[in-house]
């Protein structure tokens, strides 16, 4: 397994239209690191460039210390796993498996050894004279997965893999992954727009948005300390909720409430004195008794939390409460903050010490 | 499951891996048959065997055809019997070339009023090989097809021995 290091790069397709703007980053070995971001952020084509499957039109794509940049992707190295499995359908798992090994004309008997090792790995031993059709979905990404597993690649590419799978299975497969991961101890970048799946996996997290890298960090940092709006609105479910406030006398007031700020964060916000800031409320820290009243509109029990929609005056606001909740539409419940975040309103960069 | 022996890994890959061996001869079995029979009658031959022969021998090289081709999917398969119709069908190759060939060797047929060779040696050489090619290669991919078969049923039947007994070898 190999560092892998992605310096300034940059895809401008021919139409001129800018995919990707000076993306850096240095993957450690065997990191796992997931890129996420909304449809359209560059995720994809940031891994199709480090795959080869796309030209890098700027910078340079370090593996293990060698400049592939320009290398087409069969020396490269890599193993890509796909959405779509891109499995071949007239042949059985196993020489699905063994494929991309036979083509590069290696031992028959090693060959058969390294497919029964990945099969026993995912658990498909026993599916191994089946063809993929006879499969269900969870099984064909995992001999997708066997089939990259199979070659020993320096790093493994994954170009959202769970998103054709139903709920339950997705959660199961994204456990195999995980595991798969500190069994293989492999390099690993994952590309997914589903943040749980990011959240759950990765040891460091890309955020992405039109092109741009947002925040590199963990995912506690992520969720903890969001570097700007679009990483706190995008990390999170449900999403944070905004409410512009104004900073004054220690106080960070709304139109319809006002919350008491701490020392640490009349420190914070001192240079925002008078002025309007953005302030952040993920749903899990809104908490039942206080002083800010919300009239319910829906109550949507999910077993051992209930998330409760409502307003605070003209603002929508979605609280998340830890106990099994029944309340109705036009029922009004105080609620407190005990956590919040402030963003920059004209820079939308969090605002820290 | 670990494989340390070479003997063993070769074993153990037939459970997954089909018999392409003798398939691909099989294959290669109907190609030199088609190739005798698109040239059997390209001399005097039709005209030396101006009767039920002829569509005889069409249906039997459409039957053999035919069932070559199920052999070879069957013998890809592993599966014993396709084996030995193989073997039939290369010796019913050799039987081949002693009804029209050898008959129609140097035989003469007057055409016009004129006697002509109805098959000269070069056609027969031609003929001959071909069929013996065929035969050879069904009665080879049949011998394959069956030491391949037999290796897996026996190997298959140790693993489930071994696995009855609880894996312990």
């Amino acid at each position: 397994m190999s560092d892998l290091r992605l310096q300034h790069l940059d895809k401008i397709y021919d139409n001129k239209v800018q995919a990707v703007y000076d993306f850096n980053l240095d993957v450690r070995n065997g990191e796992l690191i997931v890129l996420v971001g909304p449809s359209g952020c560059g995720k994809s084509t940031t891994l199709r460039m480090v795959a080869g499957l796309e030209d890098i039109s700027a910078g340079n794509l370090i593996i293990d210390g060698r400049d592939v940049t320009q290398m087409p992707p069969k020396d490269r190295d890599i193993a890509m796993v796909f959405q779509n499995y891109a499995l071949y359908g007239h042949m059985t798992i196993y020489e699905n498996m063994a494929f991309s090994l036979m083509l590069r004309k290696e031992n028959k008997n090693e060959i058969h050894q390294k497919v029964l090792a990945a099969a026993e790995i995912l658990d498909l031993t026993s599916q191994l004279n089946k063809k993929p059709n006879q499969l269900s979905g969870g099984q064909r990404q995992r001999v997708a997965m066997g089939r990259a597993i199979v070659r020993t690649p320096k790093v493994f590419l994954f170009d959202e893999p769970l998103s054709n799978l139903d709920a339950k299975l997705r959660s199961a497969t994204r456990r195999e992954i995980l595991l798969l991961h500190k069994r293989l101890k492999a390099t690993m970048l994952y590309v997914t727009h589903d943040q749980t799946e990011a959240l759950t996996l990765a040891d460091r997290i890309v955020c992405m948005s039109m092109g741009h890298v947002q925040q590199v960090g963990t995912p506690l940092e992520l969720y903890d300390t969001p570097a700007n709006l679009f990483v706190a609105s995008f990390i999170g479910l449900p999403p944070m909720n905004m409410f512009d406030v104004e900073i004054k006398n220690g106080q960070a007031i709304c139109e319809d409430f006002a919350v008491d700020l701490s020392a640490e964060e009349k420190a914070m916000l001192s240079r925002y004195e008078g002025r309007t800031v953005v302030m952040g409320v993920r749903p899990e820290n809104a908490v039942e008794g206080g002083n800010i009243t919300v009239n319910v509109f829906s109550n949507e029990n999910l077993g051992q939390t209930t998330l409760v929609n409502g307003n605070v005056g003209k603002h929508r606001i979605t609280c998340k409460f830890r106990d099994w909740c029944n309340y109705k539409a036009g029922d009004e419940v105080k609620v407190s903050f005990n956590k919040m975040h402030f963003f920059d309103k004209d820079t939308t960069d969090a605002i820290r010490l | 499951m670990t494989l340390n022996n070479d003997a063993l890994i070769k074993k153990d890959r037939l459970r997954f891996t089909k018999n392409k061996l003798s398939a691909n001869l099989t294959l290669l079995a109907i190609v030199f048959d088609a190739l005798y029979f698109v040239s059997i009658y390209k001399s005097d031959v039709g005209t030396y065997f101006y009767n039920w022969l002829i569509g005889v021998s069409i249906v039997y090289n459409l039957l053999f055809m035919l069932a070559a081709f199920l052999c070879e999917e069957g013998v890809k398969g592993y599966k014993m019997g396709y084996s030995y119709v193989l073997i039939l069908l290369g010796l019913g190759q050799l039987v081949r070339i002693l009804i029209i060939p050898m008959q129609a060797k140097n035989a003469e047929v007057a055409i016009g009023g004129e006697n002509v060779v109805a098959m000269d040696n070069v056609q027969f050489i031609y003929v001959s090989v071909c069929l013996i090619a065929s035969a050879a290669l069904c009665i080879i991919a049949g011998i394959v097809g069956i030491i391949k078969t037999s290796t897996l049923r026996s190997y298959e039947a140790e693993l489930e021995k071994r696995n009855r007994s609880g894996g312990k070898s």
